[in-house]
């Protein structure tokens, strides 16, 4: 009967239970309130400051239990955000804002990466340097992702029609097989994974080319801004202590992840190597002068203008910086 | 509660058709028929006849589109539902995962008797199976698995005891063996049995009526009483009134299933 | 010529492979060419070699094994329940039988449902743990153990139910001492069916958001394009299945089954009038419509993402750009069709065609079915590419993925069925030396064939959205795909909604041609 006992959960709602917990909080000093975060991909140094918080207990201070719960191939971050399961989800506006059009309430809290991962990587004999390179060339990506490359095209002026798009799987294979010229990707992931294998390869960042789009954003409900507003506020200052730490020590964030995960089958060299790549896209002047997670009115302006150009339309209240304001202030 | 063990079988007005209002195949015409209590009624025909339906209409397995039948004080539904009555059927049904003795012990189990193993290893030393008692249907021959079937229909102890072509796969010489050494066990029960069979001698000696019955829909041509002596042993099937009774039958059935030949005569 | 029948219709098991070349030679020479291909083609990261494998089990055996671990229980689990669930939904359906279609037609409905719409569902209402992945798992074998389960069920002769009758015993007796007993022996091909989907959909579950096992090391392995790692994870997925496979059959054969001959039932004459067969199909709906709404409710499920019927409906028929809506989504359905039928045909041909070639010469089984097996077992995200590297992005490739993922069922069912031919017609074909291939063993094999046919409506589905998803980018499974990521709910549902209900009607089209052929030669399937 095992299997059939996390059920009984499901009528009593994740949120009941938790609001089970915070009852007793008067009676018990320090009694742990439970959250859950929703990361959007399997375990690895992605997520590596949410671990750092875990692991120096930077939540469990603040009267907080977290269990970060692994993303993955087929486990969307919406739905468990909107059922109240997760607390918080990591998200990107490009998703919360087609999310939001869907009818779910979610406001974003705070921007982990400020520079969009997404990139064009290549190998250096057929090098894309820049959108124009695209021309003629055949490109592999999920389908899933069109509005992003159509979006490049549009803000670059390049005929999408000139690019032979070829759906294929979220890996590198094709591109090394010579079954496509380039790829659609992270580039924290399949570029790290070529280079693992010792396979040099060109990246070209969107996010130099005019595609903004807020990234590994955190993304809550409105029910949960108004009702559950010192939770995110000891959630997201763990998350802003946790990657402080990241970025003044990367390699031991790599480190701690694998310590953390034996089962994940990471590989140290290869999170070390991730662990450095995403610093630059995670931490700029903005998050120098600011703090960790920060936005402006003017990089939310240039989201909502790319965003217009992905065909989501969304206003710039999407993005809400009171708990931000709170944690730094 | 228990009615007596040799009930009479009455038969009033039974018909039986099979298909859809188009195409209705008539199976027995309407028939009153009643078969005495404790006795062995023989029902021949030629194949197809509906002798085999007769018998299911019988055991309360179809029934009828017409008319009652009643065993004893009985429906055949209240008969079979306290397990009253035994079917041996045409083609065995034995259980192929069930040893020769568990299909026997079936027959008592399905009949609510209590458990007797002794009782099950004489029935089937008395159809001559012993030592095949752990073998499957599939290891036996033919003859070796309806004497195996019809072990199982005595192991229930039933009132009416129904044989439908009960040695159709079997030897001439087990045949003969069989029709010896049966008759003495359901003769012991004093149940009231129907056997149906397309042996005129099969039927003459071991019964007491003989009824013929006609190509489709059956219908009674002949009943013949058999007034000849049990056991009937070598000097009875040696007599000739066993010859005449057998001659009488096998005439009844010429006449009944060619009548174009009769009439041309 | 003389050893055919006996080795066909004893044992229907694996053989040891073909002995024309010398004992142990075989295997090392595909292994040495397997290692000079992988070697030849390093650069392009197509194929591992068998050295890598070999060292890349050594080096992470531990993290394997735990992985393994983790798999394999949910999978068992999974197992467990699953087929409880299909024999319990079979002998409802035997019990009740005038509930069988409405029982077969949700069957089926939720054997469909795509893992992109259940996945994150039962993630929400079982949060972290193994939950998703041990449902996944059932969900993956529950309708394969229902339908054979039914038919054999069924494979009993009207004496064995007189029987029963002549005895004045009801139903239960009937099930006790006749159905069971005879149904025993299409559990054992159920079960073997369902060992390798057992272990794929706990697999598959892992993607739904899971800690660990070898379906997170895999989606892990793929990425980052390590070969060794993916090969190694794919080659222990087949070996788990094969020998959970074996163990099945052994154990059937342990219990010393006695498949029931083949069973002359006379021809069915049934008057069926249309009007029942609509009542059947508007209470199917009808109930299909309130376990949709009615379970969402009961979970409280929240409408971003749990769609009701009345969503689809005014997101399809009454909203404003409904007409676009539906065109897009018939479209998708349109280039799904155009792959998937071909693929079920062609799977059903070659997993029908394999188990009468295997009738033929039992000594090819040996290497066929665990060919046959691992080809079941690995995930197919693992296993599309390769079909794809060799096949191309085009209709071939995908049509063999759909006819990949059939055959397997249907050589298995087939076989069983195959094993149901009576010795005596068999001896009879022998004693004229004649085939009894298409005359005596091919009707034999037709209800199992029919059953396997009805699988593999909703596996050539999976597959082909599989293989859209991952290749062509086309139809509905590449729709499936764009709207799930951008929380497209309203087409999603749309979409499952249609899919459905192609099933079914693909479903209906196979019953009355079922019924057609059956009822001259197993009448007793149709009996109800």
């Amino acid at each position: 009967m095992t299997f059939l006992k996390p059920t009984r959960r499901l009528f009593l709602g994740g949120a009941l239970s938790t609001a089970g917990a915070r009852l007793l909080m008067p009676t018990r000093a320090r009694a742990q309130t439970a959250v859950a975060l929703q990361l959007s991909w399997l375990h690895s140094v992605q997520f590596g400051g949410s671990y750092i918080a875990q692991d120096k207990a930077y939540w469990a201070d603040a009267g907080l239990e977290v269990s970060l719960l692994p993303g993955g191939p087929n486990a969307p971050v919406e739905p468990p955000v909107v059922a109240g399961t997760a607390l918080v989800g990591i998200s990107a506006a490009d998703y919360t804002a087609a999310a939001v059009n869907q009818g779910a309430p979610f406001k974003i809290i705070g921007v982990a990466m400020q520079k969009n991962p997404f990139a064009i990587a290549s190998l250096p004999e057929n090098p894309v340097n820049s959108p124009a390179d695209l021309v003629g060339k055949k490109i592999g990506m999920a389908l899933a992702n069109t509005p992003v490359l159509e979006a490049l095209c549009s803000i670059n002026d390049v005929d999408i029609e000139q690019i032979e798009v070829v759906p294929t799987q979220y890996d590198a294979a094709p591109l090394v097989q010579g079954q496509v010229d380039c790829l659609l990707c992270w580039a924290t992931d399949l570029p790290v994974a070529m280079e693992s294998q010792g396979i040099e390869s060109v990246t070209m960042l969107l996010a130099d080319h005019g595609y903004a789009v807020h990234s590994q954003t955190y993304i809550a409900t409105e029910d949960s801004l108004a009702n559950r507003r010192d939770q995110l506020v000891a959630l997201m200052k763990g998350e802003v202590m946790g990657w402080q730490d990241y970025h003044a020590d990367p390699e031991a964030a790599a480190a701690l992840t694998v310590e953390m995960f034996p089962d994940a089958g990471l590989d140290l060299a290869t999170q070390t190597l991730q662990a450095a790549r995403q610093v630059p896209l995670m931490f700029s002047a903005l998050t120098e002068a600011e703090g960790f997670g920060w936005f402006t009115d003017e990089t939310v302006a240039a989201n909502v203008e790319t965003l217009a150009l992905l065909g989501k339309p969304v206003s710039p209240e999407l993005w809400d910086r009171s708990i931000l304001e709170e944690v730094h202030g | 509660m228990r009615m007596s063990a040799r009930p009479d079988i009455r038969l009033e007005g039974v018909a039986k058709s099979f298909g859809a209002a188009g195409r209705r195949i008539e199976a027995v015409a309407p028939v009153d028929l009643v078969l005495a209590g404790g006795q062995m009624t023989a029902l021949v025909g030629p194949s197809g006849c509906g002798k085999s339906t007769l018998l299911r209409l019988i055991a309360g397995l179809d029934a009828p589109t017409e008319g009652r039948i009643s065993i004893g004080a009985e429906t055949p539904d209240a008969l079979r539902r306290r397990a009253g009555l035994a079917v041996a059927f045409q083609d065995a049904a034995l259980l192929p995962w069930r040893t020769v003795e568990g299909n026997v012990a079936l027959g008592r189990a399905l009949a609510r008797k209590p458990r007797d193993p002794r009782a099950i290893r004489d029935l089937i030393a008395l159809v001559g199976l012993s030592g095949f008692g752990r073998r499957r249907p599939a290891e036996l021959s033919g003859g070796m698995r309806q004497r195996a079937a019809i072990a199982r229909a005595l192991a229930g102890e039933p009132d009416l005891l129904l044989l439908d072509e009960p040695f159709a796969a079997v030897d001439a010489l087990t045949r003969d063996r069989l029709n010896a050494e049966l008759p003495p066990l359901w003769e012991a029960r004093g149940a009231t049995s129907v056997l149906v069979t397309h042996s005129v001698a099969e039927a003459v000696r071991l019964s007491d009526r003989v009824l013929v019955l006609t190509p489709r829909p059956a219908r009674v041509a002949a009943d013949i009483a058999v007034p000849l002596p049990h056991p009937r042993n070598a000097d009875v099937l040696a007599s000739e009134d066993f010859r005449a009774l057998c001659s009488d039958v096998t005439e009844a059935l010429r006449v009944h299933q060619f009548p174009q030949s009769v009439a041309a005569q | 010529m003389t050893t055919r029948r006996p080795a066909l219709s004893r044992d229907p098991a694996p053989r040891a492979a073909a002995r024309s070349l010398p004992r142990g030679s075989g295997p090392l020479l595909v292994l040495l060419l397997w290692e000079a291909l992988a070697r030849a083609t390093a650069s392009g990261f197509i194929i591992a070699a068998p050295s890598q494998i070999v060292h890349h089990l050594a080096t992470h055996a531990e993290l394997l094994l735990r992985a393994l671990g983790t798999t394999g229980w949910a999978a068992l689990r999974g197992f467990v329940w699953g087929n409880l669930a299909g024999v319990l939904l079979a002998l409802a359906a035997v019990l009740v039988p005038r509930g069988e279609r409405l029982l077969s037609t949700l069957a089926l409905l939720v054997f469909c449902l795509p893992l992109v719409a259940t996945g994150p569902i039962l993630r929400v209402l079982y949060g972290p743990g193994a939950g998703p992945q041990v449902t996944l798992a059932a969900l993956a074998v529950y309708y394969t153990t229902f339908l054979p389960v039914l038919v054999g069920l069924r494979a009993a002769p009207q004496g064995w139910f007189d029987l029963v009758r002549s005895y004045g015993r009801g139903r239960m007796t009937e099930l006790r001492e006749v159905r069971l007993p005879a149904a025993l022996p299409y559990l054992v091909a159920g079960l073997q069916i369902a060992a390798p989907a057992a272990f794929l959909g706990a697999m598959v579950g892992e993607f739904t958001g899971a800690e660990r096992g070898l379906g997170v090391l895999t989606v892990r392995a793929l990425r980052a394009l390590d070969l060794p790692a993916t090969w190694s994870i794919a080659g222990l997925a087949a070996a788990v299945s094969m020998l959970a496979f074996a163990a099945v059959g052994w154990l059937g054969r342990r219990l010393d089954l006695a498949p029931p001959e083949v069973l002359l039932a006379p021809p069915v004459v049934r008057g069926r009038r249309a009007w029942s067969g609509l009542a059947e199909a508007a209470l199917a709906l009808g109930v299909t419509l309130l376990v949709w709404k009615g379970s969402m409710a009961v979970f409280g499920l929240p409408r971003f993402f749990a769609r009701r019927p009345e969503d689809v409906w005014s997101y399809l028929v009454t909203a404003p750009g409904a007409g676009a809506q539906r065109q897009r989504l018939f479209a998708a359905l349109g280039e799904t069709l155009v792959l998937a039928v071909p693929g079920y045909l062609a799977g059903l041909l070659l997993g029908a065609g394999l188990a009468l070639a295997l009738a033929l010469r039992p000594r090819l089984a040996g290497a066929v079915i665990p060919l046959s097996i691992a080809l079941r077992s690995i995930p197919i995200v693992a296993t599309a590419p390769l079909i794809v590297w060799a096949l191309g992005r085009g209709a071939t490739g995908s049509i063999a993925v759909v006819a990949t993922m059939i055959f397997f069922p249907t050589l298995i069912a087939c076989q069983h069925g195959l094993a149901r031919t009576p010795r005596a017609v068999l001896d009879l074909f022998a004693v004229y030396d004649a085939s009894p291939l298409l005359r005596a063993q091919l009707p034999a094999m037709l209800p199992a064939f029919f059953a396997s046919a009805r699988m593999a409506i909703p596996a050539a589905i999976l597959a082909v959205t599989t293989a859209e998803w991952l290749a062509t980018g086309r139809g509905i499974g590449a729709l499936l795909a764009t709207v799930a990521s951008t929380s497209d709910y309203g087409m999603l549902w749309s979409a499952i909604a249609l899919i459905g209900l192609a099933s079914v009607l693909a479903h209906a089209l196979l019953a009355s041609v079922e019924r057609r052929i059956l009822s001259r030669t197993s009448a007793e399937q149709l009996a109800r």
